[in-house]
């Protein structure tokens, strides 16, 4: 538990050294301050816009950062030999990518908070004043906490298999098609064809539904996400995160370095 | 050389990791049925265009209005496939999606060849809407004017679902003067400014759909429109008999095999889909309940 705890702190020191992670934090502010602007030319929704904007912000830098960092935790150890001293020390390989995981969650957790701090920051400025039902806001970004955890995920599986360009395609293509997956398996059941239907649905279960987390336009008109969907989304990428790390230490286990 | 203890260990971590595999994915499916069915109760229908200009929308495409108006072209279809489904009477957004699928693509014929009768069907089987599909086939027809199946659609929109007989006659004149129209185009035009309204006339104009029809779909409902005017014309022909049955005996008939003894048919008749025509209570001819002609078309 120490070693996971060791790697996780040295990843995380080094996640924040990346030039990438700023410019990214930067922009995700800047979008966040112009939700106020973008809300100043419309009329009744100043407030709706400022959350959509500001927490499509968090969720799209904040995946830009899990992918472009996560993508390089092992191809980057690899790469600069850095593997061959750690992998030396007693240090076991499902550690390692247990500790590379739990240190870029910690990255993309603090990144977050930092964001979140500024939309409250921006909504602050916006209504003048704060209430307790804005806390509301913050279920929204669980949830993107959780598809944050679930790219990191996949991130770090890809980067076991594959190059960092290549992980990072397939990182986001993943991404894209998780988000479309009620879709596809809504076009199976129209094509009335059985196989289809099934492969469908097959995908459906396969793959990561990140559609499942997109509650974004829910709080935005200040409605509760329901416990319940809290709970089982919580479990779901739970359950998920397991399945990509596992996968990972299968690959990462069986991997020879020369 | 890997030692004992090394193998070990690697074939533990791997049916640690393989067993976590199985039985994560097995519990990942109630979980996801579970949110599926919160998630369900929570959607409400979503009947908005978050950008409703085609205008802006070619803006944003940067350069890919074609891609988008393909997208566009098939939300409304399926907009369209999961209204009649659920047998809505409301198409909210039918002519919006299809305003914007044309401005973004004003050469996609399809889109008002197809979107013109989804908007002017009556409900459930379309929108009900044929002002709306006038409109549409005249944008179409002023960007690709030399389009001439968009006149003979426009026409057939004024006689079949307006009763415009005059309009319609014009259009299909009109059409007819476009390069490349089919000849019986003139001979329409001639037959709707004659005898426009007559069942006749409705036969030839569904008769000549169904032959030139490039689709199943449209093959398949000018065939069910064709069974239907058949069926309404053999049931006028049916009242007659019942008529003149009524007349000769002094009493009403109670089933056509009355009539087939009296010798006024041969046979007992069918419909069109083959089941057996019946009399009702009130002495006139109808369809039977399992039939499958649809008279609600000709409405």
């Amino acid at each position: 538990m120490r070693r996971i705890a060791s790697i996780a702190w040295h990843t995380f020191k080094e996640s924040v050294r990346e030039k990438v992670l700023y410019n990214l934090i930067v922009f995700a502010l800047l979008l966040i301050g112009a939700a106020i602007l973008f809300g100043s030319i419309s009329v009744g929704i100043e407030g709706i816009i400022l959350v959509n904007l500001g927490l499509s912000a968090i969720s799209v830098f904040g995946l830009l950062m899990a992918i472009f960092i996560g993508i390089g935790l092992v191809s980057k150890e690899i790469e600069r030999q850095s593997i061959y001293s750690i992998l030396s020390k007693p240090v076991r390989r499902a550690e390692f990518i247990l500790g590379k995981y739990f240190g870029l969650l910690l990255t993309l957790v603090i990144n977050t908070a930092v964001m979140t701090a500024g939309f409250y920051a921006a909504l602050f400025y916006q209504k003048r004043t704060l209430a307790v039902a804005d806390l509301i806001v913050l279920q929204a970004v669980y949830f993107i906490l959780l598809q944050f955890a679930l790219v990191i995920g996949l991130a770090l599986l890809f980067s076991c298999l594959t190059t960092p360009v290549l992980s990072a395609v397939f990182t986001f293509c993943v991404y894209v098609i998780g988000n479309f997956l009620a879709n596809i398996r809504w076009f199976g059941q129209e094509t009335g064809s059985a196989l289809i239907e099934k492969a469908t649905m097959v995908l459906y279960y396969l793959l990561p539904n990140f559609g499942d987390f997109n509650v974004i336009t829910l709080v935005a008109h200040g409605q509760r996400v329901p416990g319940y969907l809290l709970l089982s989304n919580s479990l779901y990428a739970l359950l998920y995160v397991t399945i990509l790390i596992s996968a990972a230490i299968l690959i990462f286990e069986k991997r020879e370095f020369r | 050389m890997t030692s004992g203890g090394a193998v070990y260990h690697e074939v533990s971590v791997a049916r640690v990791c393989g067993l976590l595999l199985v039985m994560c994915f097995l519990a990942l499916v109630p979980v996801q049925q579970g949110i599926d069915q919160a998630l369900n109760a929570q959607t409400r229908s979503d009947e908005n265009l978050y950008i409703p200009s085609g205008t802006i929308l070619r803006r944003l495409s940067l350069g890919h209005e074609g891609l988008l108006a393909d997208i566009y072209w098939t939300r409304v279809v399926q907009y369209f496939g999961r209204k009649r489904l659920d047998r809505a009477t409301q198409f909210k957004l039918l002519g919006p999606l299809l305003q914007i699928t044309t401005d973004l693509d004003p050469q996609l014929i399809i889109a008002y060849r197809f979107g013109a009768i989804f908007l002017a069907e009556k409900a459930p089987g379309g929108a009900g809407q044929p002002q709306e599909a006038l409109q549409l086939l005249r944008r179409g027809i002023a960007a690709n004017p030399d389009h001439w199946r968009l006149w003979q659609d426009l026409g057939f929109i004024y006689y079949w679902d307006l009763k415009d007989y005059a309009s319609a006659a014009r259009v299909f004149q009109a059409g007819a003067n476009r390069p490349g129209a089919g000849v019986w185009m003139k001979a329409l035009a001639a037959t709707v400014a004659a005898r426009g309204g007559e069942i006749q006339t409705s036969r030839l104009l569904w008769s000549e759909i169904y032959r030139q029809a490039d689709n199943d779909s449209i093959r398949r409902s000018a065939l069910d429109h064709l069974l239907a005017l058949q069926a309404q014309e053999e049931l006028e022909q049916l009242d007659r008999l019942l008529r003149q049955y009524r007349q000769r005996e002094g009493h009403p008939a109670h089933g056509f095999r009355e009539l087939v003894t009296a010798g006024f048919l041969a046979a007992l008749p069918r419909d069109p889909s083959g089941a057996p025509y019946r009399v009702l209570s009130d002495g006139r001819a109808a369809l039977a309940p399992t039939s499958k002609v649809d008279l609600a078309l000709l409405q």
